[in-house]
């Protein structure tokens, strides 16, 4: 056991400081345009993709000094990468299940941000149970005629490109008959409508397919291979980012210790409110573990282990601690801690989406965590079955099958 | 950056985890329970035999000169196999000896201790409940010859084994230490028994208790800080305890879950007592990373060190009180049963909850250091 940092890794967070420091955009991006230009120039230096084997124009370093790089930008509160979710698990998606075709034309411009890419997997009848999905993908010899609607589309109207999960077979058991395709979201048949969410913008769409049309050629994998192939996958969502992620925490918590000096109850800053304390202390602790828990996490991926049903604890934590902590802060904040517009006592944090705003804006943010990618009742069925080893649980579609 | 164990430590692990299996199975747990000095001296010989009483003490006196890492990898075994005796008093006792002792009072106890032939316990905690050594009540004036220590010490463990007693009182020139002979005139030991019945306290009350000149450890009135280091080092001992008896009690329950059977079905597989127990892993998992993230950060004398013991103590406090109480309900009435061995680690994280400081305590610790 050794958690100091390695003397190249410690050089490398210097250099990354640094970089960042010179590079930082001054003012907020608010074009689509200039979040290109920053992302691009992020990949330039060699910060996005860091993962990505060099032959897919990646950079093939370690996990730990992506981690780095995660924990500086959220340091000085950088403007995020975009395409998250391309380059984060449907590139990788594509390196593992892909064809060389496939390769050559999508990867480089997912790490670019050249494309933008969504994911198209749930439904409105199809969310936990994900393997129910409706939106049919039938074979017409060289491409798919798809029709359906997906919900809970994260960058849908900026997307060019989605990775779909379609029925392709209503004969056999709901989980054998689902293809993975990749869709041009630029056509006529595919019509994204956003989405509206509880903390007033709308981050996510609904997307609706009529006679849209998929090349086969952009089948991954086989026909039918689609639920394996999304099972390899969904593991790549959870879990990333976690050193990132405790340090915009972090950087919240003197946020709010910030705040506790300056409002007051009762004529007494809160801070040396007995009570408060207790709180402050409670949420300190617990994000102090998490802190840990991503080092735990990071050093089994520097070593090669893949975290596998594992990441389901760290998502099942890192989300459901966040929920404990927004409400901790705003218990704490009283009324203040319900404004959606910053104030002098407080400035704005970072959500974990990556919205900036109040305690407010996070704190309603968090309520997203525990029921994407898996909801938190979905990852303790994951644990108990596959890390625990308890017995799977006798269900009707089961029984079925 | 490795947060794994070496093979030194993982062979350390696994010879304690075997050697625990075998001498420390609950039937024998519950031999020493009516046991008036509640422990068993050949295990206490064979622990020495093993090493694991100078496991931190440096070579020269017998021991392996390791860190708190290695000492928290076998406090979690100890505290999976609810190990009844003053294994963890007397390493803190020895490792303030070895921290602040003259020549002559190592060499009289740190010897002694790795071979076995000695215990010894500290007394933290004075009248008033307080871990902060600042706070501390019990008096030390001076006298012909010496010393003289009058004042109250509450729930010393294992003070009624110990041939040595680490005695902090508050003398002229401020908190300090004493060694002091268990057999002392005006020294009265009153055993109390909490819940748990292989964790034994001490009340030590003192009426001018004769203490010699060269009784004092380290420098009169200079106590404070290595007081307050013990407190930490014993919280991140303790945590490791709670987090081995939440281990022990997790799988306990997972394996009730897969074979008890109700509605024709293995509990385990309903939802209710899935997600308990997967609620359940994750806290032992992050008390594991609390653990050993202080320990290592005692031991590299990092500067977050202070702060990681404090979150170690309250969150693996809260932790195992979750997890172990949550094992006696996926068992359900068996659970709450004498003759079932549950209990036993059930109570043994519960007697560590207030030790060392509480996670109240450690929370106001936190936000001492951050919220400055």
């Amino acid at each position: 056991m050794d958690l100091n940092y390695a003397p190249e890794d410690r050089e490398f967070r210097a250099t990354t400081r640094r970089w960042l420091e010179t590079n930082v955009p001054k003012h907020d991006l608010k074009t689509l345009d200039e979040r290109k230009a920053w992302h691009r120039k992020l990949y330039e230096a060699g910060y996005v993709g860091m993962l990505w084997p060099k032959e897919y124009g990646g950079w093939g370093t370690t996990p730990m000094r992506q981690a780095i790089v995660q924990d500086e930008m959220a340091r000085v509160s950088a403007p995020p990468t975009i395409n998250g979710l391309g380059i984060g698990f449907i590139g990788p998606t594509i390196i593992v299940h892909g064809t060389e075709a496939q390769k050559q034309r999508y990867l480089k411009k997912i790490l670019t941000a050249e494309e933008i890419w969504c994911q198209l997997y749930s439904e409105p009848n199809a969310g936990s149970d994900l393997a129910s999905l409706k939106t049919r993908a039938e074979d017409q010899g060289d491409h798919f005629v798809v029709n359906g609607q997906k919900i809970w589309t994260s960058s849908g109207p900026i997307a060019d490109w989605g990775i779909l999960l379609a029925r392709t077979d209503s004969k056999v058991a709901k989980h054998r008959g689902i293809s993975c395709v990749l869709l041009n979201m630029r056509q006529p048949g595919v019509e994204v409508r956003p989405l509206k969410q509880i903390t007033g913008s709308s981050l996510f769409s609904e997307v609706f397919m009529t006679n849209a049309r998929a090349e086969k050629s952009d089948l991954i994998g086989n026909v039918n291979q689609g639920w394996e192939i999304a099972q390899t996958t969904l593991g790549f969502e959870r879990g990333g980012n976690s050193l990132g992620r405790v340090t915009r925490y972090t950087t919240a918590f003197n946020q709010l210790v910030k705040a506790t000096k300056e409002l007051k109850r009762g004529g007494r800053p809160l801070i040396e409110d007995g009570a408060v304390r207790a709180r402050m202390g409670r949420i300190y602790a617990d994000l102090e573990v998490q802190r840990y828990a991503a080092l735990r996490v990071l050093s089994a991926l520097q070593k090669g282990d893949a975290p596998g049903s594992a990441s389901s604890i760290t998502k099942l934590s890192y989300t459901e601690f966040e929920k404990r902590y927004y409400e901790l802060a705003l218990a704490i904040l009283g009324p203040f801690g319900h404004l959606m517009v910053a104030r002098e006592e407080f400035e704005e944090v970072d959500s974990s989406s990556g919205e900036p705003g109040t305690f407010a804006t996070a704190f309603l943010w968090s309520r997203a965590g525990t029921i994407y990618s898996g909801s938190s009742e979905i990852q303790k069925n994951i644990i108990g079955e596959r890390v625990l080893g308890l017995p799977k649980e006798v269900r009707a579609d089961r029984l079925k099958a | 950056m490795d947060f794994s164990f070496s093979s030194d430590q993982l062979l350390l692990k696994n010879s304690a985890r075997a050697f625990l299996d075998e001498h420390c199975k609950p039937t024998a747990v519950r031999l020493l329970w009516d046991d008036p000095r509640g422990e068993s001296d050949t295990m206490w010989k064979e622990m020495a035999q093993l090493g694991w009483l100078g496991l931190s003490l440096p070579e020269v006196y017998g021991g392996s000169g390791l860190g708190m890492v290695e000492s928290a990898i076998l406090l979690e075994e100890l505290g999976r196999a609810a190990y009844p005796g003053p294994y963890w008093p007397t390493v803190l006792a020895a490792a303030a000896i070895e921290a602040a002792g003259a020549d002559a009072q190592k060499k009289r106890w740190l010897s002694a201790i790795a071979t076995g032939d000695a215990r010894a316990t500290l007394a933290l905690l004075d009248a008033d409940l307080d871990w902060d050594p600042a706070a501390m009540t019990a008096r030390a004036e001076k006298a012909p010859r010496g010393w003289a220590l009058s004042g109250t010490k509450r729930f010393v463990p294992w003070a009624h084994v110990a041939n040595v007693l680490l005695i902090p009182a508050r003398a002229l020139e401020g908190p300090t230490l004493f060694l002091v002979d268990p057999s002392a005139a005006g020294l009265k030991l009153s055993p109390v028994q909490g819940m748990d019945l292989s964790t034994r306290w001490v009340q030590i009350d003192m009426d001018k208790v004769p203490a010699a000149a060269d009784a004092v450890l380290g420098t009169p009135g200079q106590a404070a800080p290595l007081l307050s280091s013990l407190v930490r080092r014993g919280a991140v001992g303790a945590a490791a305890e709670m987090l081995g008896a939440s281990r022990r009690c997790l799988d306990m329950a997972v394996g009730y879950a897969k074979v008890r059977e109700q509605f024709g079905q293995p509990i385990g597989s309903f939802q209710a007592i899935r997600h308990k127990c997967a609620e359940m892993l994750l806290e032992v998992e992050n008390s594991h990373s609390a653990v050993y993230y202080a320990a290592w950060a005692l031991d590299a004398k990092a500067e977050d060190g202070e702060l990681a013991a404090s979150v170690a103590k309250a969150y693996v406090g809260d932790a195992a009180r979750k997890v172990c109480g949550e094992a006696i309900q996926v068992h359900g009435g068996i659970g709450f049963t004498w003759e079932y061995d549950l209990h036993i680690y059930f109570k043994r994280a519960k007697a560590l909850e207030p030790m060392y400081g509480d996670a109240d305590y450690h929370r106001e610790q936190i936000v001492r250091r951050v919220a400055r």
